[in-house]
């Protein structure tokens, strides 16, 4: 939000660099941009932006019209960041507040005119509140005999300078009121309001109005409109009605100046895509106090501007005023809650400089009012059931929203730097976290780079490759950001796949990516956290040596993974699997049967190598929480052994391994599979595999008499079962 | 080589001929001018089972004189073990001078190195945060993505239909839940579920409606949280102070400007001192000198209601980062949407 520091100098002493000139009605303006006045800016920045108004920039305004400017021209401004909850700081007026206490000056707010004023409920007569929560008031004032026209320089110098447009005096007039006291104000042209009435009331379904944008817009009873007898004529908060606008012949004018409640206007503004100045305050919270204030600022100008005459009295029309919020403050507590000692006279001088006026109640004790243009952000207590307060009374301030006034003004700067003190039990270790890190680890160990990719993709990545849990539909997002991420994933393979085909089109000969990250099986099913990888293609350059990947590498990689975790035994299960090439799809099943994941080989992948992908739920290998014990190695070396065994091809390993762990043998350690081989002397149809058998008898030697005798009776054990005869070499 | 018909059916030689056998041997060795020949040679005269001493031994029995054959066989033996060991030594020095030569090995040939991974700069930098917190005593909690609206908002002080929800543009779900757009709902997920004291970090992805140059629609925090009695403004801005000048360069200064949050009051912006420049001003940093690097605050007194502690008992601080501009900023990755490709040439550079 832009401020001109000309504008603020109206109302708060800036000191000297910034080359100011004043008219005679006391309005500053800077005729020239200097290094001392940038200094200076910056200064008043750096100052503004350590109280909480972040100062972002300093644009400069340059002129060029008038004939009167000089190479320099122009005024120096302040781009701030006004957060959310400080509505109340955009405008001059505010910003020049916190600026006064900043630089612990004093504010000089603009002498205001009194035209009088009728309260009214607004039950009945010229202002009707018909929606006392979206609308508790109202100022309806009227001006007449005014001659609408051009506005004075200095007025659209003033505009400009924060990057608006002059129209014409009228609505000069309002915007000026509302940059400089924060309230938005609209002028209707008199002559279009049938008996010079308003209501404040919900729009009908379907009612229409032409906005001044042009724009035909269907309402709802969502939306808070400004009516006359029968049609609405603005949008109550956000924007006026074509029909009533003020144009070159309108001579009379009735001026809002109104209270509109934060949420409903959200709602109109949102609904109608409608942003505007005014409608980004009162959003936010604007000052029920000031809207008469406002409206006699603006009266007055108008008449300097325009000329016309201020009819009296104004209809003041309040249906419900806002509760106040006291507030009290402990000098004892505040020091207690920021470990900071702050004395009482800054405390003082930065509540009063706020508008907070503190009253003193006793020893290092404050209280007061929070003032209205502060109610946004000063959100009473809720009622505690031990001190319910009487009806009416009013609202009790949280004292840390008070701690944060004084201590924006006199710096976290002055808290000392200290570390809490370690109380309580420790909260243990996060376990899913924890088996992340292994897990990540592990993989990095294996030669895998870790990848992270979005966690959403698009249907078709859903359906083209397996999944493992799926609940439903998957979860779909209501505002996408395309297409491409219309859903959350429940799969990490796609994105991964995904990945590999960039860095297959970057040139790379292979890949070995991974990721850990959470599935969204869909409706309300549970996160689900899951690791998956994707190879192919070499692991490093023709000198390193190594072979392209294939199934049983990429099942290796996987093997490898669950060795490093205290779970399973888990076991692939061929199987055939949507977007895997037959035949080299399996799934990976814990005890019991239950699917943990699945690997295979990717069907159809644009990288100029076989691509193969796994992916485990690593939420559901139940890894035992302490690791397992190991067995002691023999102080004897032990004695291996091998046995070819020539058996049809179709036998799986997971059968013959089961029949060898079935034939018990004390002496037998352990077996690996040594070689598989086909061709000469191996009948089609059947494979040869080489066994290594490892024997071990503990606390004594074994005679080769006895390992033969074990290996030969197992040999003959699995010939019986499984063997086919070798054909004799030709 | 001969069989067992030599050791019963030959004739028993003379200490002549024993002698002359002796001098045939030591040539033949002498003569062994590999490994191979020497082996055969060993094996014709000394092997175990079928050597011709073995033969030669046989007969010593049915010789007329055993003591003049038995001490002329010993004599032969002798020799042609010596023999054999002196030629093996010979062979021995011959194959060190002859590897040595063909060892050699251009050493400035890259190693064949076995394949190495890499984890990614956010759980590099993670880690790190991780090992810092846990030296404080904090311990790590995790919560969901998919968030329902009172966790990510409305508990944290975010009322509906407020402005300050627009601060964090939202990927809603058709089913009326969302991505979670900070990790400040597990503070609220903590605060509900167990008692103070407390002090945890949780880490994890974060989503915006946001997809430009500069933001990604996925990011990563970390939000930290201490509550009990008597956190102290103070407390914030010590454990800030020692978790920045650990993660960055310990000369590293810290600078807290006020702000605002909804979750937090008072809300501050947290700076550090610029790395590149160290404070004087540079491209890096806008000329500021500083760097904003996270959000913090003591925990909204709204917020300890919402999960049922007293805030006239308990305070507490908390504070956010995103980890991914941290990790740009330590490996000079100029991108964010570079983090989420996987691109290995960019991936396997990094090292923690």
């Amino acid at each position: 939000m832009r401020f001109s520091l000309s504008w603020l100098a109206d109302y708060v002493d800036l000191g000297e660099g910034l080359e100011l000139e004043s008219d005679p009605a006391g309005r500053h303006s800077t005729r020239r941009i200097t290094e001392a006045a940038q200094r200076k800016a910056s200064q008043i920045g750096e100052k503004l932006t350590s109280v909480g108004l972040a100062v972002e920039g300093y644009p400069v305004q340059t002129f060029d019209g008038g004939g009167r400017a000089a190479s320099g021209a122009g005024e120096p401004g302040l781009e701030v960041e006004v957060t959310s909850n400080r509505p109340d700081c955009m405008c001059h007026l505010g910003l020049a507040r916190e600026l006064a206490v900043a630089l612990e000056s004093t504010l000089r707010p603009p002498s205001i005119p009194l035209y009088g004023s009728l309260s009214s409920d607004g039950s009945s007569g010229a202002v009707v509140l018909e929606d006392p929560e979206g609308c508790p008031r109202y100022v309806a004032r009227v001006i007449r005999g005014l001659k609408v026209g051009p506005s004075p320089e200095w007025l659209r110098r003033r505009l400009e300078s924060i990057g608006q447009r002059s129209i014409n005096n009228v609505v000069d007039a309002t915007n000026f009121v509302l940059w400089e006291m924060g309230q938005p104000l609209h002028a209707f042209d008199l002559g279009t309001l049938p008996g010079g009435e308003v209501r404040v009331r919900r729009a009908r379904a379907g009612e229409r109005l032409v906005t001044l944008d042009g724009k035909e817009r269907e309402l709802d009873p969502e939306v808070l409109v400004i009516a006359d007898r029968e049609r609405a004529i603005a949008i109550a908060g956000v924007m006026g009605g074509l029909a009533t606008e003020v144009t070159a012949a309108t001579t009379d004018l009735l001026l809002e100046s109104a209270h509109f409640d934060q949420r409903r206007i959200r709602i109109a503004a949102k609904r109608l895509g409608l942003h505007t100045d005014a409608s980004h305050r009162f959003e936010r919270g604007a000052d029920f106090g000031v809207c008469d204030e406002a409206s006699r600022r603006c009266a007055a100008l108008l008449t300097e501007l325009a000329g016309g005459v201020v009819e009296e009295p104004a209809v003041d029309a309040v249906a419900r005023r806002p509760r106040p919020v006291a507030w009290r403050l402990a000098g004892a507590d505040l020091a207690r809650f920021t470990g900071a000692d702050v004395d009482a006279s800054s405390i003082e001088r930065v509540l009063s400089g706020l508008g907070f006026a503190p009253r003193a109640a006793g020893d290092g004790l404050w209280e007061g009012e929070v003032p209205p243009w502060r109610a946004a952000d000063f959100e009473p207590r809720r009622p505690r059931p031990a001190t319910a307060a009487p009806a009416g009374a009013p609202g009790e301030a949280y004292p840390q929203d008070l701690y944060e006034e004084v201590l924006r003004h006199v710096g976290f700067a002055r808290v000392a730097p200290t570390l809490p003190g370690l109380g309580g039990v420790d909260a243990g270790v996060n376990p899913g976290h924890a088996l992340r890190g292994r897990v990540q680890r592990a993989l990095a160990g294996l030669g895998f780079a870790e990848g992270i990719h979005y966690a959403f993709h698009d249907q078709a990545a859903d359906d083209r490759l397996p999944v493992v849990v799926r609940a439903g539909a998957p979860l779909a997002l209501a505002n996408p950001l395309s297409e491409r991420y219309a859903i959350l994933r429940r799969s990490l393979v796609p994105n991964l796949v995904a990945a590999a085909e960039f860095n297959a089109r970057h040139g790379a000969p292979g890949v070995r990516l991974f990721e850990v990250g959470r599935l969204f099986p869909g409706g309300a099913a549970e996160e689900i956290e899951a690791v998956a990888a994707v190879a192919g293609g070499p692991a490093g350059g023709p000198w390193d040596g190594p072979a392209p990947c294939d199934l049983l590498g990429l099942k290796g990689i996987f093997d490898a993974l669950l060795a490093e975790l205290p779970a399973g035994p888990f076991e692939a299960r061929a199987s055939e699997l949507p977007g895997v090439t037959p035949g080299t799809g399996a799934q990976w099943l814990a005890p019991g049967n239950l699917v943990v994941g699945w690997f295979g080989r990717v069907a159809s992948a644009d990288v100029p190598f076989e691509l193969f992908a796994g992916e485990l739920l690593l939420s559901r290998l139940a890894v035992e929480p302490r690791p397992r014990r190991v067995v002691a190695p023999s102080r004897l070396p032990s004695v291996r052994a091998d046995l070819t065994l020539t058996h049809p091809l179709d036998l799986a390993w997971s059968v013959l391994a089961a029949a060898i762990d079935a034939a018990p043998d004390p002496r037998r350690v352990g077996f690996r599979i040594k070689d598989r081989y086909r061709g000469e002397g191996v009948p089609a149809g059947a494979v040869a595999t080489t066994i290594t058998f490892e024997y071990n008898a503990g606390e004594r030697s074994l005679t080769q008499d006895e390992v033969n005798e074990s290996q030969s009776r197992l040999a003959a054990e699995l010939e019986r079962r499984f063997g086919v005869a070798r054909e004799e070499p030709r | 080589m001969s069989g067992a018909g030599t050791t019963s059916g030959g004739a028993v030689p003379t200490p002549e001929e024993l002698e002359r056998l002796a001098g045939e041997a030591e040539a033949a060795i002498a003569a062994a001018g590999d490994r191979a020949a020497w082996e055969a040679v060993r094996v014709h005269w000394a092997g175990a089972r079928q050597g011709r001493l073995r033969e030669l031994q046989a007969l010593i029995p049915r010789a007329a004189d055993r003591k003049m054959f038995g001490q002329a066989f010993n004599r032969l033996k002798s020799r042609v073990e010596a023999a054999l060991e002196a030629r093996d030594a010979e062979l021995a020095r011959a194959e060190i001078a002859a590897r040595a030569s063909e060892a050699r090995v251009d050493v400035t040939l890259p190693g064949r190195r076995p394949p190495t991974g890499s984890l990614h700069p956010v759980t590099l930098v993670l880690a790190e945060i991780e090992e810092i917190f846990r030296g404080l005593g904090y311990s790590v909690a995790e919560g969901p993505e998919v968030e329902e609206d009172r966790f990510n908002f409305g508990l944290l002080n975010f009322p509906d239909d407020h402005p300050a929800r627009d601060a964090q543009d939202t990927l809603f779900l058709e089913d009326g839940r969302l991505l979670r757009t900070h990790t400040s709902p597990v503070q609220v997920r903590t605060l509900l579920a167990r008692r103070p004291p407390i002090r945890v970090i949780c880490p994890g992805r974060v989503y915006r409606n946001d997809n430009d140059l500069r933001h990604s629609p996925m990011f990563h925090q970390v939000e930290g949280l201490c509550v009990a009695e008597g956190i102290t403004v103070g407390d914030l801005k010590g454990t800030l102070e020692a978790f920045l000048t650990r993660l960055f360069a310990s000369d590293t200064k810290v600078r807290l400007r006020p702000s605002y949050f909804p979750f937090t009051e008072p809300s501050c912006e947290v700076d550090i001192s610029c790395q590149l420049c160290h404070g004087t001003g540079c491209p890096t940093c806008s000329g500021t000198g500083w760097m904003e690097i996270l959000g913090a605050g003591m925990v909204d007194p709204r917020v300890l209601e919402n999960c049922d502690l007293d805030p006239d008992r308990y305070s507490g601080f908390a504070f956010g980062l995103g980890l991914d501009r941290v990790a740009m900023n330590k490996w000079g990755i100029p991108n964010i949407r570079s983090l989420f490709e996987s691109d290995e040439r960019l991936l396997r550079q990094v090292r923690g």
